[in-house]
């Protein structure tokens, strides 16, 4: 009910996009009621003095006036923050649209340079090739987070439709992190229940999804934890769960979790980077393909994230892949 | 066996040789072209086994190219892959509308996986 209220509360969103309105709508709409009712009175006192007609004119001039001017204001204020709101997001859109066709030709070139052109190059070449290309991949990584928040915000997230072999993306998703485990000396193990049904769903994102759990797991465990990935078939849905050991979430802020730009106390203090758009943008994805994300978490003893995928075929797909 | 063509339309020179240079060693013919019109011509004149095709070109821009190529009897049966930056649902739906086959993000994707998807669309795998 609170966030309802506070997404509500105009004059705020109006301050925070740099739009200036007078007052807040809310009060402008109370200063309406109290119009209106002074005007009643002024009808009412009219008709028990029938010889003074010009009153009766003249109030209800003055009442059409000032509801006119109030309403206006209220509309014209409306509707310059949605313009903001719309011209924040757009802006994002196009920034990191200009961003991207630079970071693909380093992508692309890179690669071309080690797979088809590596010749004569000697190993410490190679691997300071790497490194750039890690960092290159790094940002494309963070536009696309950019990017992503912006079409969520204006409800344009497309995904697309694949068959999806789940043991297998969990097991990429961890030998791609492996580097990552082995510097905090923590072990991933995956727990499967039961035979795993073939799932529809985007395969990019739902490796981005699986990445950022399990990833977080890791970043947030202490040193020697473990780490388990569990697969769970239900009746129609599958569950997978990602337990770690680590430092929790702080009771207080939890509500928060799935917040855009959250990043508990934990997190921070931990140093670890990030900018606090993984969790929102997963559980937007996994909703948007027909499942749910839930946690449960712990101070220091440790978090279990988990998401379901539908089993069933979902038409909130776009069929754009072979 | 003969070697498959692959026609890429994509206006940003770096972006259009490094897909010509890795699809040529992969053992593909490869035809290409830096604007829409010049795309459309190629596409009629050279009848490629597959289009790459770039959204944002100048002339005309990939939408008006998959209109005239799907329009006509002699090209609408080229498969089109879209290769851009865009990507939102309105963009996605309008290009898969107009009969593209496939829409690929070319940040997201890496020479290696678009090469794949090629092979996969024309049968060689």
């Amino acid at each position: 009910m609170q966030d309802m209220l506070e997404s509500f509360d105009l004059k705020k969103q109006a301050d925070e996009l740099g739009v200036s309105v007078w007052k807040s709508p809310g009060f402008l709409f109370i200063l309406m009621g109290i119009i209106i009712i002074s005007s009643m009175l002024a009808v009412y006192f009219v008709f028990n003095n029938p010889d003074s007609v010009e009153y009766l004119l003249f109030s209800e001039f003055a009442l059409v006036l000032v509801l006119f001017t109030v309403g206006n204001s209220i509309i014209s204020g409306v509707d310059e923050i949605a313009r903001a709101n719309k011209m924040k997001t757009e802006f994002v859109s196009i920034a990191s649209h200009q961003l991207k066709t630079p970071l693909s030709e380093i992508n692309w070139e890179m690669e071309l340079l080690v797979s088809k052109f590596s010749e004569g190059l000697t190993e410490k070449q190679k691997e300071l090739i790497g490194n750039v290309g890690n960092s290159n991949a790094r940002m494309i990584r963070l536009v696309n987070d950019l990017l992503d928040v912006a079409r969520i915000d204006q409800g344009r997230l497309p995904l697309v439709k694949e068959e999806l072999d789940i043991v297998g993306i969990i097991k990429d998703v961890i030998d791609n992190n492996r580097n990552l485990a082995a510097s905090h000396n923590v072990k991933v193990n995956v727990v499967n229940y039961g035979s795993v049904p073939k799932i529809f769903g985007d395969r990019k994102r739902t490796v981005v999804v699986l990445d950022n759990l399990i990833s977080n797991s890791i970043k947030y465990t202490k040193e020697k934890g473990n780490v388990d990935v569990a697969i769970t078939p239900e009746k129609d849905r599958l569950v997978v769960c990602v337990k770690d050991d680590g430092v929790g979430i702080p009771k207080k802020q939890q509500k928060n979790v799935f917040h855009k730009f959250f990043r508990s106390d934990n997190a921070i203090k931990n140093q670890t980077e990030g900018t606090g758009l993984g969790l929102y943008i997963a559980k937007n994805v996994i909703v948007q393909s027909g499942g749910d994300m839930w946690f449960d978490s712990e101070e220091n003893r440790g978090s279990t994230f988990c998401f379901s995928l539908p089993l069933k075929k979902n038409d909130k797909f776009y069929s754009v892949s072979m | 066996m003969d070697k498959k063509k692959l026609l890429i339309v994509e206006d940003e020179p770096v972006l259009n040789k490094a897909l010509q240079e890795f699809l040529s060693a992969e053992g593909f013919e490869v035809i290409a072209a830096v604007d829409g019109e010049e795309g459309i011509r190629k596409a009629g004149a050279e009848m490629p086994d597959l289009i790459l095709l770039d959204i944002i070109l100048p002339k005309k821009d990939g939408y008006e190219v998959i209109r005239e190529v799907k329009a006509d009897e002699k090209t609408k049966n080229i498969p089109i892959i879209l290769l851009t930056n865009l990507g939102s649902i309105n963009d996605v739906e309008k290009a898969l509308e107009l009969g593209a086959t496939t829409y690929l993000v070319k940040a997201d994707y890496k020479l290696e996986e678009i090469t794949q998807k090629i092979k996969g669309i024309l049968g060689m795998d």
